[in-house]
């Protein structure tokens, strides 16, 4: 089975302090540091499990700057055949526009697939959309939320979605077809930098995304970026750390889950 | 007429009370709400909405993408196009969302959390929640969006009288996805809904080869553990401990939440405890937004601390 995953480089701002500048233009990204998306870790790990088992190739591909080549090598290191960037410096905020720059780069290069995977969604722009625009635009089926793939063959895929509470669903979708990957589907392998180093002499191929722009357009606009809205807050116990735990202490046994 | 269509989700016969969000979007913008439903007994308030719009189908089936398409197209050939159309934002809400976006070539925006009407903007959450983009279409016309569980509900009123209800029939299964069944999370001894003190992990505890000396800690506090989506995804705790929208809603008396930063999935799953006590060495945490106290420190620090003035 031949796969393709999407894999996008993103700021890790889970421990950042993150600051607006020009007046809510733009958010200063400049000191904190990047990785891969958590959700493409998973779909690229899922992909290379299905062909290690069955056969086939998978095909890592990032739309981004020069510097996204980082997850392409990551993604060779972890099983896939190839690397394809479509660069562009272009941030992208809108999922539409993104749908389109991959459905114009899949038509045009005529890269062959059985299944395209993408992460549920990117850490960054939290937005969850691209993988079910992109089928929508290829006309293919798509599933979303996939924790688990249970049966691969050769003209369809059985694979359980995530629902809330617990709940899942089990879903039969055929070949080819475009699923978002969910975290927690697998236990990405873990890749050293000597296993980096190995793949960075894979060759990766480069596309300049100006080569596919037809119809690429924002559908919406960011106006502006501005921090949440305050809400009351906690109160933040301070002093030393010993005294603070004891405050804690305190408050636990005030609350009565604690003698 | 202008109106907006709000997608209902339903789920094992039960109307999901996230869709009040959708409604109540909807009421906040001024515009008469239509709720496409499909057909059966949801037990819900239909005098919430302006109209209904009932689907001669089975729930698996309304909740299919590829067949969502189809039904939308029947709805907007008799009622013409909407203003907007508003799904929830969950796993099936998004889903259905951004397929009908790439389907009918529509501007989406997805995990909206405000509105601003002066001056016609939506919020949507970005950068693990630390900054919010106001986002709008960048033209005229229908556009999609998805809207965050809690953020509008309050706004959905009754208009005092039942709505007028239209039905669609005739909507074509799509064999390229089916439903097969679902499946349920397997029951397991402990149950956290239970508890009255939960000690809850986060990715802030760095690897799986802590968790024993915090089990430590839970032994001492009479504490019961649990944790985040990230350490779950992990497997460094079992799934039946996961706090948040995929995991287990709880309302203990209180929550200790040790390195967790408070993604909107997981306070949504632990908002309503009684007491929250945060701790994370970033400030900037999102968490300590919804704590009622919070120890800006090292976890790990303060773990080994209330052991050492447990033990005496």
């Amino acid at each position: 089975m031949n796969l393709i995953v999407f894999t996008k480089r993103v700021p890790a701002t889970q421990e950042e302090e993150l600051r607006i500048t020009g007046e809510g233009k733009a958010v200063d990204l400049s000191k904190v540091p990047f990785k891969v998306n958590d959700w493409d870790n998973y779909s690229i790990e899922e992909a290379v499990r299905i062909v290690e088992k069955s056969g086939g190739a998978v095909t890592a591909v990032s739309i981004g700057d020069a510097e996204s080549d980082e997850v392409l090598r990551r993604s060779i290191a972890m099983g896939a055949k190839d690397g394809f960037l479509i660069e562009t410096g272009d941030v992208l905020h809108d999922p539409n526009a993104r749908a389109t720059l991959m459905q114009n780069f899949l038509k045009k290069e005529n890269v062959p697939f059985d299944a395209i995977f993408t992460g549920v969604q990117s850490e960054d722009d939290q937005f969850g959309a691209v993988g079910g625009i992109l089928a929508a635009k290829l006309g293919l089926p798509f599933v979303s939320m996939v924790i688990g793939i249970d049966a691969t063959e050769s003209d369809h895929l059985i694979v359980r979605r995530e629902l809330e509470g617990g709940l899942q669903e089990r879903v039969k979708v055929m070949l080819p077809c475009v699923i978002s990957i969910q975290t927690g589907i697998n236990e990405p392998r873990y890749v050293s930098i000597m296993g980096v180093r190995k793949a960075s002499k894979v060759e990766r191929k480069v596309f300049k995304a100006a080569g596919y722009q037809e119809n690429v357009v924002n559908k919406i606009e960011v106006v502006k970026w501005v921090y949440p809205p305050k809400k009351a807050g906690a109160t933040i116990l301070s002093g030393e750390l010993d005294g603070m735990c004891k405050e804690l202490l305190g408050i636990l046994k005030e609350k009565g889950v604690y003698q | 007429m202008s109106y907006v269509l709000v997608v209902a989700e339903v789920r094992r016969g039960i109307f999901e009370e996230r869709n009040l969000d959708s409604i109540g979007l909807c009421a906040l913008l001024g515009k008469d709400a239509i709720l496409l439903i499909p057909e059966g007994d949801y037990g819900m308030n239909e005098q919430l909405v302006n109209g209904l719009v009932r689907v001669k189908t089975e729930e698996a089936l309304f909740l299919n993408p590829l067949n969502m398409v189809n039904i939308l197209e029947k709805v907007m050939a008799a009622r013409g196009k909407p203003d907007m159309i508003v799904f929830t934002n969950s796993a099936s809400g998004i889903e259905l969302a951004s397929y009908a976006a790439g389907h009918f070539n529509l501007p989406v925006i997805t995990d909206v959390n405000g509105y601003d009407k002066e001056r016609g903007i939506f919020f949507k959450s970005y950068y693990s929640d630390k900054i919010f983009g106001e986002f709008r279409p960048s033209g005229e016309g229908t556009f999609i969006v998805t809207v965050r569980s809690g953020s509008f509900k309050e706004n959905a009123a009754g208009k005092g009288s039942a709505p007028p209800a239209e039905a669609i029939e005739d909507v074509a299964a799509n064999a390229a996805r089916t439903f097969v069944e679902y499946v349920e999370e397997e029951k397991t001894d402990v149950d956290i809904t239970k508890a009255e003190f939960l000690l809850s992990l986060g990715r802030g505890i760095g690897n799986k080869d802590e968790i024993p000396d915090y089990e430590e800690l839970a032994g001492l506090l009479k504490a019961v553990i649990s944790g985040s989506r990230p350490v779950i995804d992990k497997l460094w705790l079992p799934k039946a401990r996961q706090v948040g929208t995929s995991g287990k809603t709880v309302k203990p008396k209180v929550y200790l939440a040790m390195g967790i930063s408070g993604a909107f999935q997981h306070i949504a799953g632990m908002k309503d405890s009684s007491c929250i006590i945060a701790v994370n060495k970033d400030p900037e945490a999102p968490i300590f937004q919804y704590a009622h106290y919070g120890i800006i420190a090292d976890i790990h620090k303060v773990r080994d601390a209330l052991k050492g003035i447990l033990k005496g």
